[in-house]
């Protein structure tokens, strides 16, 4: 009876399995373990502060208030993935802009506000634990590690994968740098955009120094 | 900074407001009323309380911001203006909510479109809802008194090209097309209302009744969250408030108490429905936070030869109702028409994608253009709507999800999008979906639109329209406030905000909002001053 036959495929160990992490509750309860278990594991959480100039090629006088030193080697292995063909190729502003680009998405991630903080970190967890960065990202080697082909793969993974919860991760990571990527002046030769129109910026009262 | 802007002047001449991030010691403050939320809803209500004589405390979440703030840089304005820093999303992440959290509310970041409620909706709410009170020729008046205030006529400039390719496709293709009334007096046509108004022009709550209502000695609170309403008896005694510290987003531990004989809650349909479930109000019937709407959005996007320059003029002058009501609300779900600005922020944003790929879409941006169509939800069984209910911190959390009958309407509205496009002139059309390709002809387009799987997370839908959560009735056991906004369970609550909606509109909600809150706040206004 092809009702019994569908209603049985539909209680499958696999395909409940499946439907469990497509939920928001499932992926939220999966999510915090793994959090938990990075945690404990040791995993850097705490926001990274202010780096030296030397270490990161950063801006030193940043203060990075969300961030780990593990999430910015994520960013850092990640961004020449997302932008390519974007990024300048001349060494030195190319570190430039990534250390930028990585500066604006921590402060764009303290407007987002606790609760969202909190599945990010959850979401930078996994990636950076080893166990669920080779079982659910299948990235091999460490961040520092990455190749950028390697991290466009991955990137590819999560953007085609039937699983919603890897859909959903793939999206955060693209919208949060895209935002503070293109979003920027320095970037915005990039898409034809020409910023403000010059005659409303010399006409504006808030665009006059005192 | 020019005393020509009315917020700076204001605050000049000795204006009532208090930023909250500043406060040092717990304090408690009294009033005939305290509104919650400076927005479409609780603008208009403060401004009406307070013309009548009543003591009115405002109450803001976000920060004051105005043009001295207003630079038409997108990640400022996103940081600062909007939700959750523009991250809010639905609770499994798969609808992005664009909603705004600062003075003003949602009308310091809108697009300006200001729509009177559709006659249908009206009409199906008196049947459904038993809602006879708010008929289309009894809510002209209102309509019209709000249109007034807020200076909302038909654009008058020609469209930009943007909007005007919705119209040429319209036009080829023999659908009807609108102007749309816009909310501005003197405006600039430049196209950055959605980053807060630089000229001052966009008369919304922040330009129109705030400063109304301040003018008139009501008080003002920003970067205060409202965290509980505490009631004694059966009456709310007062509100417990805590100050933002100097980031905005984090409690600084200073709390402010609000007195008060009556509380309006216009904290939109996120926020007031959070607030009344965070407050453990009576809600024998268990309705608070149910049947939230959201218009959601898909959106195509086309490649067009001519420059589009879709950054510039303003950014909503077109609509088509031709696909709204056709099928009345029996049949497949309808949709508004309209069409988006883009800016390389948002663009960046809303169509996720990386590498070379996004660098090569977004680069053609001067030559994009974009439509999007607004489902009108809640009007069909299968369109039920989502629930807000409360994280573990006791913030609110949308859940929608969505439904067959929903995902329908998202395909049938890429065809329509697409085809219009293709009309006028399109080199390209692409639907914003994680499986769509650019495709060079209607044909192409209308095969692989038909094919692209209907799932979360790979269809884009967003929302800049929230709606419901604390739906208005007849019937307590099926809504949460009456026909005026008054709580049919504590006498000195009303909520005046897109929250009370028993289903979406399907046109933008501001005018709706500002209406019905001039209405309520008339009658609230009248029996309170009774009272005295």
């Amino acid at each position: 009876m092809p009702d019994q036959k569908t209603h049985s495929a539909e209680n499958s160990p696999q395909l409940s399995r499946r439907s469990f992490l497509k939920t928001g509750v499932g992926g939220t309860l999966f999510l915090g373990t793994v959090s938990l278990t990075a945690g404990l594991s040791g995993c850097a959480t705490a926001p990274a502060g202010r780096i030296s100039a030397v270490e990161s090629r950063m801006n030193a006088s940043y203060q990075f208030q969300f961030l780990s030193k593990d999430d910015i080697a994520l960013f850092e292995a990640l961004l020449p993935a997302l932008f390519a063909g974007a990024l300048p190729e001349d060494p030195n502003k190319r570190q430039f802009e990534i250390a930028a680009t990585i500066e604006r998405v921590d402060q764009g991630i303290v407007q987002f506000g606790a609760p969202n903080q909190k599945e990010l970190r959850k979401l930078f967890d996994l990636l950076n634990f080893a166990p669920t960065r080779i079982t659910l990202a299948r990235v091999w080697s460490d961040w520092p590690s990455v190749t950028t082909k390697e991290a466009d793969a991955f990137l590819n993974r999560w953007r085609n994968s039937r699983l919603g919860l890897l859909n959903n991760g793939y999206i955060a990571l693209s919208k949060i740098a895209n935002v503070a990527f293109y979003g920027h002046e320095n970037q915005w030769h990039l898409t034809g955009y020409p910023g403000p129109p010059a005659w409303m910026v010399d006409a504006l009262p808030q665009f006059k120094n005192a | 900074m020019s005393m020509n802007d009315p917020i700076a002047r204001g605050l000049a001449s000795g204006w009532n407001v208090v930023d909250a991030s500043k406060l040092t010691e717990n304090r408690t403050v009294e009033a005939d009323v305290v509104i919650i939320g400076t927005g479409a809803g609780g603008g208009t209500t403060a401004e009406i309380l307070s013309k009548q004589g009543l003591s009115v405390i405002l109450v803001e979440e976000g920060g004051l911001y105005y043009q001295k703030d207003f630079k038409m840089d997108e990640q400022t304005a996103y940081a600062t203006l909007y939700q959750e820093g523009m991250s809010r999303t639905t609770a499994d992440g798969a609808i992005s909510i664009l909603q705004g959290r600062c003075v003003g509310g949602s009308t310091t970041v809108n697009w300006t479109s200001s729509f009177r409620t559709p006659e249908q909706t009206l009409n199906y709410w008196s049947q459904k809802f038993g809602l006879e009170g708010l008929a289309p020729d009894v809510m002209a008046p209102w309509f019209q008194g709000r249109e007034e205030r807020h200076n909302m006529a038909p654009w008058a400039t020609p469209p930009n090209l943007n909007n005007d390719i919705l119209r040429q496709g319209c036009d080829t293709l023999g659908y009807s097309w609108k102007t749309i009334p816009r909310n501005v007096n003197g405006c600039w046509n430049s196209g950055y209302c959605g980053v807060g108004c630089p000229t001052n022009a966009k008369l919304g709550s922040l330009m129109t009744t705030i400063p109304g209502a301040l003018d008139n000695q009501a008080q003002m609170f920003h970067g205060l969250r409202a965290e509980r309403l505490v009631m004694k008896q059966d009456r709310i005694d007062h509100l417990e408030a805590s100050a933002m510290s100097s980031d905005g987003v984090t409690p600084s531990g200073v709390t402010v108490t609000l007195k008060a004989s009556h509380f309006v809650v216009a904290a939109s349909a996120i926020g007031s429905p959070g607030l009344l479930l965070r407050s453990d109000l009576p809600d024998p019937h268990n309705r608070v936070g149910k049947r939230s709407f959201i218009h959601p959005v898909s959106a195509t996007v086309a490649r067009m030869s001519a420059k589009v320059d879709p950054f510039y003029g303003a950014p909503q002058s077109i609509y088509s109702d031709e696909f709204n009501f056709k099928n009345g609300n029996d049949g497949p779900i309808g949709y508004k028409l309209e069409v988006p600005p883009l800016h390389p922020g948002m663009a960046a944003g809303v169509v996720p994608g990386h590498g070379q790929q996004q660098r090569d879409n977004l680069g053609q941006l001067p030559w994009l253009q974009s439509v999007i169509a607004l489902l009108r939800d809640g009007f069909h069984p299968e369109s039920p709507g989502g629930t807000v209910s409360l994280r573990d911190d006791g913030s609110p959390v949308l859940d929608y999800p969505m439904t067959d009958y929903l995902w329908d309407g998202i395909r049938q509205s890429y065809l329509d999008m697409a085809e219009i496009q293709f009309a006028a002139g399109a080199d390209a059309v692409q639907a914003v979906h994680m499986d769509s390709a650019w495709h060079t002809s209607w044909k192409k387009a209308k095969a692989a639109i038909n094919e692209l799987p209907m799932r979360s997370h790979r269809a884009r839908i967003f929302t800049a329209h929230q709606m419901g959560g604390c739906g208005m009735g007849s019937n307590p056991e099926e809504s949460v406030v009456n026909g005026f906004g008054e709580h049919h369970h504590v006498a000195n609550l009303s909520v005046h905000d897109a929250s009370i909606f028993p289903t979406s509109i399907g046109a933008n909600p501001q005018l709706s909002v500002y209406a019905l809150a001039a209405r309520n706040s008339v009658r609230l206004a009248q029996k309170l001053t009774a009272k005295g």
